[in-house]
């Protein structure tokens, strides 16, 4: 068939779309949570004081942060109830352990329901081992699920 | 004496769990567990085959 490089991936087609690898076929152009998450979200370490976060993260203009190693592997996050405590706190003790995240590959808009049904404000994408591709937001996540919307109805 | 930790039941399964896994809310009215929205959100990773296709 022409094909000099063939690999195979043993963790299997959902494994990969859970990392973010590009897909193609029916369903591909819908929106994914990965690729409306936003990758350029504050982030921070366990051992960092909360003030010095707080100025950080409301300098770039968020009110969110998620707390990851070196690894970008997630640890907690940061909402804006979280970054109001205690600025000599450290973040360790400041943030929200293990939050709920939720892999790149998932249909945003079936995301966007579950954020609004739970009144969730944001939510970390992680791939399956835990490394941090962005923080969606629900209305970003909202807005992309209308569009996707409208432009399935306007299609013939 | 210790005291046993809330529990809430799942809106799907009505399995006792702690807190609702999206919003951590124990008196989430449409609280879910772990294994429901897996399912819901179609984001389990199912393990491959041990000889792998």
């Amino acid at each position: 068939m022409g094909f000099t490089q063939v690999y195979h991936y043993v963790a299997g087609k959902l494994d990969w779309m859970a990392a973010g690898g590009p897909i193609e076929g029916t369903g591909a152009a819908q929106p994914r949570a990965g690729g409306v998450a936003r990758a350029d979200v504050p982030t921070c370490g366990l051992d960092e004081r909360l003030g010095e976060v707080r100025e950080r993260v409301k300098a770039a203009g968020w009110d969110a942060c998620v707390v990851v190693n070196q690894e970008r592997v997630v640890f907690g996050l940061l909402r804006a109830k979280e970054l109001d405590g205690d600025p000599d706190s450290r973040i360790e003790q400041a943030m929200r352990p293990g939050p709920s995240t939720y892999r790149p590959h998932v249909p945003v808009a079936e995301l966007a329901h579950t954020l609004v049904d739970h009144d969730v404000p944001n939510s970390p994408i992680t791939t399956s081992d835990g490394r941090l591709v962005g923080l969606l937001l629900r209305e970003d996540a909202l807005h992309a699920a209308h569009q996707a919307h409208q432009a399935e109805e306007g299609s013939p | 004496m210790t005291q046993a930790a809330s529990q809430v039941g799942c809106a799907t399964c009505e399995r006792a769990i702690e807190s609702c896994e999206v919003c951590d809310r124990a008196d989430c009215p449409t609280a879910v567990c772990y294994r429901c929205l897996a399912v819901a959100l179609r984001q389990a990773t199912p393990q491959p085959h041990d000889h792998g296709g």
